[in-house]
């Protein structure tokens, strides 16, 4: 199976790269004809205004994952992560503007020791990353829980007018994601840090009998993910006002489903990080898409699931071997009887 | 070796198991708490406080969010009004219904005459609420419908009425949009007793077809998060073009997401829900920019809490038993007459304290620290 899906991942390498982003963005430009055509409130500018920041942060989470994904790991701390930066970024400073600064330091800071721990236990100590990280998002919990009793605080004015206002018409939180889609695309593809980083991914073995050092690169993977998780966290906290203390739960499902939606495979290599984002968009229109329609929340969460299995099955699913496969049956079928 | 482990575990874990069960039956018989005295006969106590010496315990299904917080306070603060009681226990489940069951084995086991439940899990919390009943021990679940049957599976279910709550709101709508209104209804869960029953009490009011009831229906499914509850909102805004009332079973979540009234340009509607200080704080700052944003509260309900403690210690210690069994939420405020009370911010305290609740919003405020 893995011999089957790295010479796949070879032969297509060279298109992967539009295969994701052009399968998602195909899907978005019809997902907003199909809006126009049925559900016009689901592109009016309020809807769409309203679904950016949402779609922001999902795309800040979803790139951090990706960076831990094409490592071949997983980091399932996202909710204990995105929760606690919530948190953190409410508790703090406790409505008080002067003290977000110290609270946002405060939240990098537990980011770098949630991000070393899950390097250290997945890419020094080799353990299973499921297993680590579902560790990890526990003791985020634990620090949860500790920090705010579960109870929820009202976010800062400067946090709120920062991550849920707009500049010229523009949601600042798509600005902020934007700005970190840059950073993530340059560091990872027009740095030789990067370049190793993705090398690794693609191939531990060959990175190792290269001289990488892959084991600081794979544990990196981690800190680099929970410092998204984090701006993301912080970035939530801004957008809903009253955020609970468990706000990170739904990201667990939807930051995997972005990066496999975006065509990153779970077993590890190459990053998209652009068609991730676009996934990101994907997914938070279809949510709002659903919404217009006005279809019962039961339909709603079908919708979602579908989308999300469809997407999987066109990158996870080698079509050609089912087809050869099938063919080769059929024949076969006709030989022996 | 691994096996060996395993069947050790299987074993201690069965024989404790058996300890607990050995344990709440073995302290049935001293629970039973004769709830038919006339009691009140302790002094300065109230009537429902009898003369005879109890442990009482609380055990809530999910303590962690500030409502709760407040409502174990307001448990603790009206148990102690009455000296027979010797010993308050308090347990919080967790979100866990395991646990939560455990809980009341264990609260059970260690000789709490009576229970106080919050039986968050509803029907799950059956079986325990039952067994403890079984036990002698006099069980009062409140706010949350486990279902069974008072007398049968516990001594009595003080509940909320939300039917009351939707009544006082659709009364409210009818007085201020004699001319009909469109209604956009927001509450928790899919399928939530308290959703469907407040449905229910403005439904019975606003009969006349000129109010019309827009949105998802029976209402919009908002898991009574901030986050979703922004997603449900930023696309019914943008569907209709009139929304004259919100209706919400939980209005401080609503905080985040009304402002996204003004980004398109609209006026915030007029809202009848349930208080909060951060809702009324933000009803202050926003209602001279938006002239259609008036707003009723009615008692979020901590109180309710109270009640339960009342029916389960006089039960316990031979007290006067009150004669509600129901919890009816007051109505609080009215930004349109100021009846019952204008609207009351306190913003120099946490947003996430009640104002309608009887323990004093400093007190709130210091739980919150």
């Amino acid at each position: 199976m893995t011999d089957d899906s790295t010479s796949r991942r070879l032969t297509s390498a060279r298109f992967s790269v539009s295969k994701g982003l052009v399968t998602m963005a195909v899907s978005t430009v019809v997902l907003v004809i199909l809006g126009f055509a049925i559900a016009p409130s689901s592109v009016s500018q309020g809807a769409v205004l309203g679904m950016l920041p949402f779609a922001s942060v999902l795309a800040i989470v979803g790139l951090g994952q990706m960076l831990v994904v094409q490592q071949g790991g997983i980091d399932l701390s996202v909710p204990g992560a995105v929760s606690l930066a919530v948190v953190l970024s409410t508790h703090i400073p406790n409505q008080n503007d002067a003290m977000l600064v110290p609270a946002i330091l405060a939240v990098y800071a537990w980011a770098i020791g949630a991000g070393v721990l899950n390097g250290f236990m997945v890419g020094r100590l080799g353990l299973n990353p499921i297993i680590a990280t579902l560790g990890t998002n526990a003791l985020l919990f634990g620090a949860v829980l500790g920090i705010s009793g579960g109870i929820p605080r009202t976010t800062t004015r400067l946090l709120s007018s920062i991550a849920g206002g707009r500049t010229m018409g523009i949601p600042n939180a798509l600005l902020i994601a934007l700005v970190v889609l840059l950073l993530v695309t340059i560091l990872v593809k027009r740095t030789v840090a990067g370049r190793r980083f993705e090398a690794v991914g693609a191939s531990p073995a060959a990175a190792r009998a290269t001289g990488l050092r892959y084991r600081t690169h794979r544990g990196a993977a981690y800190v680099w993910a929970q410092l998204l998780f984090a701006t993301a966290g912080i970035m939530l906290a801004g957008i809903t006002n009253q955020p609970t203390a468990f706000q990170g739960n739904t990201y667990l499902l939807t930051s995997v489903a972005v990066v496999v939606l975006g065509g990153t495979s779970l077993l590890g290599g190459r990053g998209y990080p652009v068609a991730t984002v676009v996934a990101a968009l994907f997914l938070s229109q279809l949510d709002q898409f659903v919404l217009a329609l006005g279809v019962p929340f039961a339909v709603r969460t079908l919708v979602q699931a579908a989308a999300l299995a469809i997407g999987v099955a066109i990158y996870t699913v080698d079509w050609a071997a089912l087809r050869r496969r099938l063919v080769a049956r059929s024949d076969a079928a006709t030989a022996t009887p | 070796m691994i096996r060996r482990r395993i069947t050790t575990a299987i074993a201690v874990a069965g024989v404790s198991a058996l300890a607990l069960v050995g344990c709440s039956s073995g302290d049935g018989g001293g629970g039973e708490g004769g709830g038919g005295g006339d009691g009140g006969s302790v002094e300065g106590a109230p009537a429902w406080c009898g003369p005879e010496e109890a442990v009482v315990g609380l055990l809530d299904g999910f303590g962690g969010n500030s409502w709760r917080l407040v409502t174990t306070a307001a448990g603790q603060d009206e148990v102690e009004k009455c000296p027979s009681v010797v010993e308050y226990l308090y347990a919080d489940g967790q979100g866990d219904t395991q646990k939560a069951i455990s809980d009341i084995q264990g609260m059970v086991a260690s000789g709490a005459d009576a229970i106080v439940v919050f039986p968050d899990a509803g029907e799950a919390m059956l079986p325990a609420l039952r067994s403890a009943y079984e036990a002698g021990v006099v069980t009062v679940p409140y706010r949350v419908d486990p279902g069974g049957e008072a007398g049968v599976d516990y001594d009595v279910w003080v509940g909320a009425d939300f039917v009351a709550d939707g009544v006082a709101w659709g009364e409210w709508i009818q007085e201020n949009f004699p001319d009909g209104a469109k209604i956009l209804f927001l509450s928790g869960p899919a399928g939530n007793s308290q959703g469907l029953d407040e449905r229910e009490g403005f439904e019975s009011v606003l009969t006349d077809p000129k109010y019309e009831f827009i949105g998802e229906q029976p209402y919009e499914v908002t898991n009574w998060d901030p986050a979703l509850t922004q997603q449900v909102l930023t696309a019914a805004i943008a569907k209709y073009d009139q929304i004259d009332v919100i209706v919400s079973d939980f209005g401080p979540s609503l905080v985040g997401a009304l402002p996204e009234f003004e980004k398109s340009g609209r006026s915030i509607p007029a809202l009848a829900t349930s208080d909060g200080n951060v809702l009324a704080c933000f009803w202050q700052e926003k209602s001279p920019d938006n002239p259609d944003f008036k707003l009723t509260t009615v008692a979020t309900g901590n109180d309710n809490v109270r009640l339960a403690v009342q029916h389960a210690v006089a039960r316990a210690t031979g007290g006067e038993i009150p004669e509600d069994t129901l919890f009816e939420a007051p109505q609080f405020e009215d930004s349109v007459d100021g009846d019952p009370s204008e609207v009351q911010c306190r913003d120099d305290l946490p947003g996430d304290i009640y104002l309608s609740a009887e323990m004093d919003a400093d007190e709130q405020a210091a739980l919150l620290e």
